[in-house]
Parts: C-alpha cells; structure tokens; sequence
C-alpha cells in the first residue's frame, strides 16, 4: 500500500509540472501581452515599458518560471496584472463560488438523472422510457449558453422567478444564495444529469436482470423494495464512478454558465483572464485546478484501491 | 438627450443602484488607470480638479475657477475648493494637490505622463492655491485636469499604500470605495464626509460586470440592473420601446475609422519605413476607398441609425469644431475607379483588413466589403480578438485597420498621438512636416480661435492624405430603468450616477 501511494504521488507531482509549463508557454505563445491588453487604447511606449518591466514580462520565459513556480511553492502566487489585486484573495473568493455552484449541479443532476433513469429502466418500452430517453438526449446536445440564455430570457426576465445575475455568499444570506444559484446550477446540471439518467438506466436494467433480483422476488419481497434496496444500491457504484469522471466537463461548463450568470466564480476569472492576458491569474488558475484534479484522482484511486484490493495489487506489480 | 438630474422632490434617500458595465475596469488609481470603466467608478468616488458640462465644456470642480493662465502662457494658477474632505477624513489642500500631480508625473507605469505635458513644478503657495509651472506652454492641460490626471488622492492613503493605492483608493467624492470581487463586482457606499452630501441619495452603487451585451440588457429588464452601458445597437430598439425603460444617448468625442499601414513596417515607434503596396505609396489609392465608402447607407443600416456619420478626428460637438473640420468627401465609386486608374492600380485591388471579432464589428465589416466593391476594391476580412489586434496594430502587422478611439475632450488628445510623426499611436507610421508643425502650433496656441483655425487646416490636410478614414461617430447608449431618476451621459463617455435615486 505504501509503494503504491509513494508511486502514485510520485505520478502526479510529474503531471502538475507539466501541466504547468505547457500553460506557462502556452499563455505566452498568444499573441498580445498583458501591457498592451491593459493599457487598451490609452497607451504610450513609456508605459509599456514601465508595466513590462514592473511585473518582470521582460525577462526571458525561463527566468519567469522559475520566478513563478519557486515563489508558488511558498504560497505566493503574485498579483493581478489588471487590478493589482493578490492572486490568492482572487482565487479565495472565488473558488467558494464554483465548488457550491458544482455541488449544486451534482445534486440537481443527481436526483435527476437517477430519477429519470430507474423509471426509464422499470418502465422499460413504454412512453415514460421514451420521454426519459428524448430528455437525456436533449440534455446532452443543447449547449449550456444557449440554455442559460433562454433560462434567463424567460424564467428571469419574463417570470421573475430568479435573478438573472449576481451573488451573494452563503453564510451572508443561504436562501438568497440558493436563489441565485438554483438556475446556474439547473443549466450546468442538465448534460451531467443525461449522463447520469443513461448510465442509471443501463445499470438498473442489468441489476434487474441479475439472479440476485430474481432471488430477491422469489423471496416475495415487495417490487419496491427490490428496485430500491437492491437493484439501484447495486446500479449506483456504477453510476458514482460516472460522476467522478464527469467532474471535468462540470468545470469547464462552469466556465460558460458563470460567465452568462455572472457568478464571481472561477470559470469567469479565468476566462477574463485569458481575455486580458493577465498571466498570473491564469497561471494560478491552471496550478490550482490541476491540483484539485490530480487530488480527487488520487482520493478516488485509493479509495478504489481501499474497497477492491485487486487495484492496489496491480499497482504493485 | 441628457438625463434629468435628480429632483429632490421626486426621489426618496436608500437603496442600492446596480449598475451592469460592459467591462471589468482595470486598476482602481488615477494614476495607473487605462480603461474607460475604471472611470466610471473614479465618477462617484474621485473627484477632480475640473469637470466636463453636459455641452462638453470644463468647468471646476474641486478648482473653484478655471485656471488663471500667466502671459507667457508658462504658468497656471489654480484656486481651491474649501472644506472639502477625504473619505479619511484629511483635508483636500494644496500640499494634496501637488502629491497627485507629482505621482502622476513619476510614478513608474503612470498613465498619465503624457496628459500632464511639459510641467516643471507644482507650487504650493498657501494651502488653497496651487500653481502649475510649465517648461512650454501646453493648451490640452485643463481638459486633462478635467480627467483623471485632475483627480486628487488622499496624501494619507498614498503614503500608505503607494503602488497598492489601487486595492482601497481613497479621493473625495459622493461614494467612498467598500469593496471589489474581481472580474465581477465593485461597490461603493455614500460617503458621509462629501461636501454636497445633501445631494447624494442612494445608499450605495454596485457596478456588477456582464460583459455580453444581450445579458446586459436582460439584466435590465428584469430588474436586477437599473442602468446598462454600451447597449448594441441592436438591443437598443427594444429597450426603446419598453415603457419601464428609457435609452440615453451621448454622442461621443470620438471615432471609428480605417487606419491604412503608410509606413509602420517595424513597429510603432521604430523608424517609418514605407510600405512597397499602392494603398501604402499612393494617397490617391486611399482617396479611391474613402470616395467608395457610402458613410451615411453604413449609419443608417448597420447601426439602426444611432450612430452619426463622422469625416474628421473633430466632433461636431466640441468647441473646436469648424466648417472646414467638418468637411465630408462624397461617397463617389466612379471618382473611385477613376482615382484607381490614374494610380496605375487593376482593379479589383486586393486589400486585407484587420477588425475586432464582436459582431457589431463583423457586421460593419461586411457592410463595408459590400460598399468598396462598387468603388473596385475586394475586400478580404480578418477578425482577430481584441488583445491580438492591439498587437498586430503595434507591430505594424497589416493592411488595413477598423478600429475607434473613444475621445477626449482637447482635440489633441485625438489626433496628435495618431497622425503626428513621432506620435505614440501613430499605428499607420503617417509623417507630414506639414500636419506636424500645425499641431505643435496649435498645442501652444493661447487662444482658442487660433486653434480652431488650426484644427480645420489639419483636417484638410488628413483628407488629403488620407492615413486614417474617418467613418462614423459612436453614440453611447445607455439603458436605465425609469425607477431611477437622475442618470445622465456626457460626451466624455462616462455615465453620471453619483446623483441619481429611485423614484418616490
């Protein structure tokens, strides 16, 4: 146990490396550099000169790399060329934004999708199969922005129901935070609630098949019990693995739907960023959601590795 | 059309007004600031020595008078506003003056350098007089004053902040700074020490960043923005016809054009090298496409005619306008094809064209390809996003060139930096002995006729060369919800809202 987690971390300190100078030379191979993006149409050669020189951009990649990356292994991430804000206090108040907005998503997608998917498996040939089976398939193909405008345009700005931008902070005011983020969270929940519904459903349908299934209702157990305690408990290992799996493509939807909400999360920073060439903010970005992903695929491994002891063996050898 | 300011009588005091900007502003320190939205913010909480009237004139503001000009025109002399108080509490004098004209002279990175020109000192001779030294006379220094080179910072704070004075800036103003969540949102409250604070109604102003216009104006109708800026002129019609709602406009100082790569082949700034095609030799080649351009069928149908048809780097609206920077070159295709053949040029003549990728840029583009044809140019479209074509226009990296400059107030902060030899956005590397010696004359003019006399022969001139193509004037619309009274829009492209409130 203790080689494989020692090759495992091993693993991805080598990948958060990497994905940090492919970022690093990516960010600088765009054309534009933040003194110009900043300075927009009020420039003079002067202070180009002085903002380049300020924030070290005149220096060659390697010298700010390793500038960035020894100051990033003390905590310091450096400060916004834009606003000259810390990148630390930006990624602090963000990230709260998005990890709520996720966790909302999975939920709202969660009881969803394995809501749709255990009727589309029980009710299996019949109209409600189908009419799971088309939203699933429209869940998945209509894109998040255009879903969230239309959200906007009739549930925001014709109903009233939600605001159509804006936050305020959980622990400030939690029903108003859940009012603000329901919709959000609805819009970039509905592709993870598909893939939800479709593996449910596929799962359920070779739970219910399975001899246990029929041991259980030769037994007499009632139907309900059989669906509920049986089959979707067996169903759902499945189906959480699917959603770890997911967790990527629900951050870089974050990314649209707060942009369209205008949700001060890290979806917007880093787009915004990426706008105007602020290389700090998505250096940081970059290193932060690398992290977080290398972590919770670690934490998923082991716990694999925990729960099926066959993993950790092959690790080994 | 301005809006009404607040009637008293009509508004009640509190409440939040939402503001949602196009942009998210950039350093929140006059002296670092290079973006337009960055002012908008400065308006509720920074005030400045001078301000701009609704006709686009400056008139005092922390200044109790406009400037007192000595007879060399070599020294400024400026009287101060009494009693007025930092939103810590310091006292707005002199000796506060000086500290902010002085960073803005020194402070490495500062944006405002170049505005403040060929000032020697700023002398303090009792604490509600400061004088302005200069080592040249420099005309365009009040309307600089009257912008954020103008804006005075509290001492304290900059001493204690220095550079960082940006994460909580301190100036006088109705609205004190309370917070910023980056790229999202910056708020302001009323700042009880304000001299005028009798006049302040709402409680605090959150300037919320939505950055596609269609969202922006979504958030207006549904209430959860009151006032919108920089509406596309496709979304204004609606917000026109919507009875809670009512479309500011303000036509501002200035323009969208065409600039043509004369002789930029190094980069601005290095030495003009002139370009080897005929659009770049021939200034008939480019007399032939602005004769092939139908400026008023382009206002009227790419833009639902809310923008007004511009010929020169000159608004109508500022009071250095003349018949003569006013003149318009017909829209003439056949002068066009003439102008082509005796330039030697087969038609059709291939040109590439730079342009941002917005569609409110794509559209005019297309326009413009559509027009030009007619006149025997074939014109071949380039969307670049707006970071990679501020780099291309720099590097000199092109053809031809849409973009606009959104104006000043001085008309020389509108074209010597563009078509001046050694100016430091001279993108088309344009140099005319002649334009440059008008220029400088007219920078240390001391009377304003005599200017206004200059700036007509500078447009002849332009015209005739025809480095940029001047097309149309943008106005700034901007949609407020009527439960609001008392926002207005100036020229200088800043929306007023220090003294707005919700109606009673």
């Amino acid at each position: 146990m203790k080689r494989y987690l020692l090759h495992r971390l091993w693993q991805s300190l080598v990948t958060l490396l990497l994905a940090t100078i492919v970022v690093f030379l990516g960010v600088r191979a765009l054309p534009g550099d933040p003194a110009l993006a900043l300075a927009g149409e009020d420039r003079d050669p002067e202070s180009l000169r002085a903002i380049r020189e300020q924030y070290g951009l005149d220096d060659s990649v390697l010298v700010q790399f390793w500038r960035f990356v020894s100051h990033a292994a003390r905590g310091d991430l450096g400060v916004s060329i834009r606003t000259g804000e810390s990148v630390s206090s930006m990624l602090k108040s963000a990230l709260p934004v998005t990890m709520e907005l996720s966790l909302l998503a999975i939920a709202i997608a969660g009881v969803i999708g394995v809501g749709t998917g255990v009727v589309a498996a029980v009710q299996r040939g019949r109209p409600a199969e189908w009419a799971a089976n088309a939203l699933a398939l429209l869940g998945l193909s209509v894109p998040n922005f255009w879903l969230g405008l239309m959200a906007i345009l009739y549930l925001s700005v014709a109903l009233g129901l939600f605001p159509a931008s804006g936050f305020v902070p959980f622990f400030s005011d939690p029903i108003g935070n859940l009012h603000h983020l329901v919709l959000p969270a609805l819009i970039l929940g509905t592709g993870l609630a598909a893939v939800i519904m479709r593996q449910t459903r596929s799962s359920m349908l070779d739970a219910l098949s399975a001899d246990y299934i029929r041991t259980a209702e030769a037994k007499g157990l009632p139907r309900r019990a059989v669906i509920g305690r049986h089959a979707l408990r067996n169903s759902l290992i499945v189906v959480i693995t699917i959603v770890g799996l997911q967790l990527g493509a629900l951050i870089s939807g974050a990314v649209v739907t707060e942009r369209i909400f205008a949700l001060p999360g890290f979806g917007k920073l880093t787009v915004d960023a990426v706008f105007q060439r602020d290389y700090p903010v998505i250096q940081a970005v970059v290193l932060v959601t690398a992290t977080a992903y290398i972590v919770i695929n670690l934490l998923v491994d082991l716990l694999y590795s925990v729960i099926d002891p066959r993993i950790r063996v092959r690790g080994e050898s | 059309m301005f809006g009404d300011a607040a009637d008293a009588a009509k508004v009640k005091d509190g409440g939040t007004l939402t503001v949602a900007l196009s942009a998210d502003p950039d350093k929140l320190d006059p002296t670092l600031s290079r973006s337009l939205y960055s002012r908008y913010v400065f308006h509720t909480m920074c005030e400045k020595l001078y301000d701009l009237g609704p006709d686009a004139r400056i008139v005092p503001q922390l200044a109790t008078a406009l400037p007192t000009i000595a007879a060399d025109g070599l020294s400024l002399t400026i009287p101060l506003r009494e009693g007025a108080k930092f939103a810590d509490g310091g006292t707005l004098d002199s000796a506060a003056v000086k500290v902010s004209i002085e960073r803005g002279l020194t402070l490495p990175a500062s944006g405002r350098k170049s505005e403040l020109g060929p000032i020697r000192s700023v002398e303090t001779p009792d604490p509600k007089t400061v004088v302005i030294k200069l080592s040249k006379p420099f005309a365009p220094l009040t309307a600089a004053l009257a912008d954020r080179a103008g804006m005075i910072l509290s001492p304290a704070a900059v001493s204690k902040l220095g550079a960082n004075f940006s994460t909580a800036p301190v100036c006088v103003g109705p609205f004190k700074f309370a917070s910023r969540v980056a790229q999202n949102s910056i708020k302001v409250v009323k700042d009880p020490l304000y001299y005028d604070a009798a006049k302040v109604h709402l409680d605090a102003i959150e300037y919320r960043i939505i950055t596609d216009s269609s969202i922006r104006s979504a958030n207006l109708k549904s209430g959860d923005a009151q006032v919108a800026d920089s509406l596309s002129s496709q979304d204004a019609p609606a917000l026109q016809k919507d009875s809670n709602m009512s479309v500011l406009q303000s036509q501002s100082l200035g323009y969208q054009g065409l600039t043509i790569n004369v002789a930029n082949a190094n980069g601005v700034g290095n030495p003009l090298k002139q370009l080897d095609t005929p659009i770049a030799k021939d200034p008939r080649v480019r007399q032939a496409l602005e004769a092939s351009i139908d400026r008023d069928a382009l206002v009227k149908s790419i833009f639902n005619g809310l923008n007004t048809v511009g010929c020169s780097p000159i608004s109508p609206k500022s009071e250095f306008t003349s018949d003569a920077a006013q003149v318009c070159p017909a829209h003439d295709p056949a002068k066009a094809k003439d102008l082509l053949k005796q330039a030697g040029v087969s038609t059709p003549y291939k040109v590439s064209m730079i342009t941002s990728n917005n569609p409110d840029s794509l559209r005019l583009a297309q326009a413009l390809q559509a027009m030009v044809k007619e006149g025997g140019f074939d014109l071949v479209i380039k969307p670049v996003e707006y970071a990679s074509l501020l780099d291309q226009q720099d590097r000199g990296d092109f053809e031809l060139l849409q973009l606009g400059w959104s104006g000043r107030v001085d008309p020389d902060a509108n074209i010597y930096n563009f078509v001046g030899t050694t100016g430091s956005q001279n993108v088309a590397g344009y140099s005319s002995p002649d334009v440059d010696k008008l220029l400088t004359d007219a920078r240390q003019a001391k009377d304003k006729a005599q200017r206004v006399q200059l700036y007509g022969q500078v447009v002849g001139k332009l015209q005739q060369d025809d480095p940029v193509i001047y097309l149309y004037r943008q106005r700034n619309l901007t949609g407020v919800s009527k439960k609001v009274l008392g926002v207005q829009t100036y020229p200088d492209g800043v929306i007023r809202t220090a003294f707005a409130g919700f109606a009673k």
